[in-house]
């Protein structure tokens, strides 16, 4: 029965420090937003079919995060007093995401795509969509999204230009994550390529493919940097693979030796 | 005689060997326990007051890390950690509001480092400096 209890404390402490590791998505009490519209049908609960897939859902940006309003209060959620402001027109949806995203903001509104505000002009959602906003990546640059408006040579220059150091971000973003999982803290690299990740990504709302060279080579040098953290890493876990190696022999070795002994007193 | 003679070199072997798995265990102890060499705090650096004027901010690396120096409107000099504490971005100086934005998502912070607004949960960590001869050492 000890015994038992001994095992189930250790198994529970165990699991304790696997915790920070296996750390699931922020999860937070559901708004009265996603209370009421997750039963709605159709137009009105369709919204929040889409968010539950979204990055903002995994990352607890509920609906007032964007439209404002007061998550706790069903009878006033969707009032004015209560900073609600509903959908924006079509020419405000960049300034409505830019609130939290000021920096692509700025990108945008100085590239092709913001110019062309209001005139025609893609706006955030047309490329990111609007409630199922998944986590950018250069699968967004394709032939049958950019064809909707203009010819995809331009953007399939661009694309190129940021593919190989979109690879490498993705190889060190794997690499992050295997550590992780393992309990290697990970916090401050995981900080630092999400800064690389975002600089890089902002490159492509300014679409000009100069930029995108030259910005790329510095993007690569702070990837470098992360990229030689890890390998030191990497090397230490091995250095510790052989040194368990040598430690499980040399226990076999004396575990040997103690058998010799007692033969000899035998 | 023959088992006492065999006895006595499986006894040395087994001194030799328990020493050495002492040592073995012992080492990774000594080495989490000592500091790391190279950890004494890194290198200072020098920037002339002179490269700085009233409400203006200089970004440089710190400690493998981006900084920034800042000289308030009221003449005091800060250096802060230009890394933001939500996710990690580098904060730029909006030198109209006399604050520092994170271009990702949107933080600010004040001159002393102070959060404004937005998701960051800390403030940005103060790096000391002192101010001799004409000179502002940062670390």
């Amino acid at each position: 029965m000890i015994r038992k209890n001994t095992l189930a404390i250790l198994l529970l402490a165990s699991l304790a420090f696997l915790k920070p590791a296996l750390a699931a998505p922020v999860e937070q009490p559901e708004t009265v937003c996603i209370q009421c519209h997750g039963t709605l049908p159709d137009r009105l609960g369709a919204p929040v079919k889409l968010w539950r897939s979204s990055i903002h859902a995994d990352n607890g940006i509920s609906c007032n995060g964007c439209h404002g309003g007061d998550p706790k209060d069903a009878a006033n959620a969707m009032t004015p007093q209560r900073g609600f402001l509903g959908a924006p027109k079509e020419k405000d949806i960049p300034g409505f995401c830019g609130r939290c995203h000021p920096g692509v903001y700025k990108d945008y509104l100085s590239s092709a795509h913001g110019r062309a505000l209001g005139a025609g002009g893609p706006t955030c959602v047309t490329c990111h969509g609007n409630h199922q906003v998944v986590k950018a990546s250069l699968a967004l640059i394709n032939e049958k999204s950019c064809t909707r408006c203009h010819s995809f040579d331009r953007a399939r220059a661009i694309r190129d230009a940021m593919q190989q150091t979109e690879g490498y971000i993705d190889d060190i973003s794997r690499r992050i994550a295997d550590f992780q999982v393992s309990g290697v803290d990970t916090e401050k690299m995981g900080k630092s390529l999400f800064s690389v990740r975002n600089r890089f990504h902002t490159l492509f709302h300014d679409v000009d493919v100069a930029r995108v060279k030259g910005e790329s080579a510095a993007i690569n040098k702070e990837l470098g940097k992360l990229d030689a953290a890890l390998k030191e890493i990497e090397q230490s876990h091995q250095k510790r693979r052989v040194a368990g190696g040598i430690a499980v022999g040399f226990m076999v070795l004396l575990a040997l030796l103690f058998h010799l002994m007692k033969k000899s007193y035998d | 005689m023959e088992n006492e003679g065999r006895r006595k070199f499986l006894g040395v072997c087994v001194a030799g060997a328990t020493a050495a798995a002492a040592v073995a265990a012992g080492y990774p102890v000594f080495r989490y326990l000592a500091p790391r060499s190279g950890q004494g705090g890194a290198a200072k650096l020098v920037i002339p007051v002179g490269e700085l004027k009233e409400g203006d901010a200089k970004f440089f690396e710190f400690a493998g890390s981006s900084a920034v120096l800042i000289k308030t409107q009221s003449g005091e000099l800060v250096a802060l950690s230009a890394v933001c504490t939500h996710l990690g971005c580098i904060v730029q100086w909006v030198k109209e509001k006399q604050q520092f934005l994170c271009p990702c998502h949107g933080g600010q912070f004040s001159t002393d480092g102070t959060v404004l607004g937005g998701p960051p949960p800390r403030p940005l960590a103060k790096i000391p400096l002192t101010v001799t001869e004409g000179n502002i050492t940062i670390g």
